[in-house]
């Protein structure tokens, strides 16, 4: 948790120093397409990966409800 | 039998953000785990619709049916049946094999995104699964807010509540249903309630790659044994499990998603895990895709995870004497998991996409898993 917190802190430190590129809404065509997230297009395959490990596993959580706004809609 | 639902809540809001087309898709999907063991078939339909800009409606449902058999202790001499016995057995006759089953499972979900002026965005999901013995609806709510004026960064706040009810039934022999003084049902009814919480932030860091990180926080209380599930005390007593009534649990995830060409994309992902009944674990999965023309698209996807044990898991026979909890459901266990995936996306046309896929699951030592999927989604 407390590397995780870090890393936050680190990106956002990162943009300050100019590491982080200002993209503009025209440059994100790449960042908006479905093979730069995990599941891909396949959302319905995905959704039942993660009921197998949900399944299976004894972990829970971390599906990724949070982030993901690339600011493309 | 329980399989339990999944986090549909949290993967149809992921779902709603990988894909913001209008289309239609129908799946279905085919596993297998060999020996006799566990088989699912499952077809699907999943909508998604954008209602002008602001709106994004997703619809999703579908329907397993499941058979095969689930590993746990039996007296041999009865045959493998999921009914306690009620008596004392000797120990040789104690075994520990598949439990034959079968069993349907229905499941819907709904989801709808609402973009604001400042194009925040808040996503509301109902879903509903229902077996035989076990039900379960959720709610669940995300709210995605931009950090900058050029929405390259981004925090997000999701919860979700799930309410189950599990069916213990009677006839199996538990003593649940003999704590009961003159219950005439054949089966009781407990509850299993679920809270999963998780703020991420998500940035973008040029016009090739991005980085989301996670921290994230699940509740569960209730009854979290399975009633199928049987552990042997005293060397002669096949008795059913025992886990703790609640589970706090919680972790952090990393995610790095990158374009490396115009044509080639690389997901890496690293999920920590960590709960009160000593599960720690680790996940890291790479997941690839390449689009090889204007027609097709193929993708690699392998997954590592790492569990320890409860501290209330036992896998012998000789073991467990009076413990207030005890189980030796493996998924309780200290072991190691792969997955393996290939898939081929068809773009037959400027609206058609034919989707296939297939992948290997395995937990060495124990059992092998092989999944198939056809799928075609159709945009409008």
């Amino acid at each position: 948790m407390g590397r995780l917190l870090m890393l936050s802190t680190l990106i956002f430190l990162l943009g300050g120093c100019g590491m982080i590129q200002d993209v503009k809404p025209w440059e994100k065509d790449q960042l908006a397409k479905e093979t730069l997230t995990p599941a891909g297009s396949d959302t319905n395959l995905h959704a039942f990966r993660k009921h197998l490990y949900f399944s299976k596993e004894a972990s829970k959580g971390g599906g990724g409800v949070a982030g993901g706004g690339c600011g493309c809609n | 039998m329980q399989l339990k639902p999944s986090l549909l809540a949290f993967t149809l809001l992921l779902a709603a953000h990988a894909q913001a087309d209008d289309y239609v898709a129908v799946h279905y999907i085919h596993y297998d785990e060999g020996s006799g063991r566990t088989t699912i078939q499952t077809p699907t339909v999943e909508l998604n619709k954008d209602f002008g800009t602001d709106y994004t409606l997703n619809l999703s449902a579908g329907r397993d049916a499941l058979s095969g058999a689930s590993p746990t202790w039996y007296d041999a001499t009865s045959g493998a049946s999921a009914r306690l016995p009620d008596h004392a057995v000797p120990a040789n006759d104690i075994h520990y094999g598949n439990i034959p089953y079968d069993d349907n499972r229905t499941f819907v979900s709904g989801a709808l995104t609402t973009r604001f002026e400042n194009r925040d965005a808040l996503t509301v999901g109902l879903n509903y699964s229902s077996e035989s013995d076990y039900l379960s609806r959720g709610v669940s709510a995300e709210y995605l807010h931009y950090l900058d004026e050029s929405k390259n960064r981004s925090v997000s706040v999701g919860l979700s509540y799930q309410k189950n009810s599990v069916d213990v039934h009677c006839f199996l022999g538990n003593t649940i249903c003999d704590a009961i003084s003159g219950a005439s049902s054949k089966t009781i009814t407990k509850d299993l309630d679920v809270i999963n919480a998780e703020i991420g932030l998500t940035q973008i860091l040029d016009t090739q790659s991005l980085i989301k990180a996670s921290l994230f926080y699940n509740y569960e209380s209730g009854y979290l044994s399975n009633p199928y599930m049987r552990v042997v005390r005293n060397t002669t007593h096949i008795v059913e499990e025992a886990k703790p009534n609640a589970r706090k649990g919680g972790g952090a995830t990393l995610t790095y998603s990158r374009a490396l060409t115009d044509a080639l994309s690389v997901n890496l992902y690293y999920r920590f895990y960590h709960d009160d009944w000593d599960i720690t674990s680790h996940t890291i999965s790479l997941s690839t895709f390449y689009e090889l023309n204007d027609t097709l698209t193929l993708g690699l996807a392998g997954r590592y995870y790492t569990q320890s044990a409860a501290w209330f898991y036992h896998p012998g026979k000789d073991h467990f004497t009076d413990e207030t909890y005890a189980s030796s459901d493996r998924r309780m266990g200290a072991w190691d998991a792969y997955d393996l995936k290939v898939s081929a996306d068809i773009h037959v046309s400027e609206t058609v996409t034919i989707q296939g896929a297939a992948g290997y699951y395995t937990q060495p030592g124990t059992f092998h898993s092989r999944y198939l999927s056809v799928g075609i989604q159709y945009g409008f």
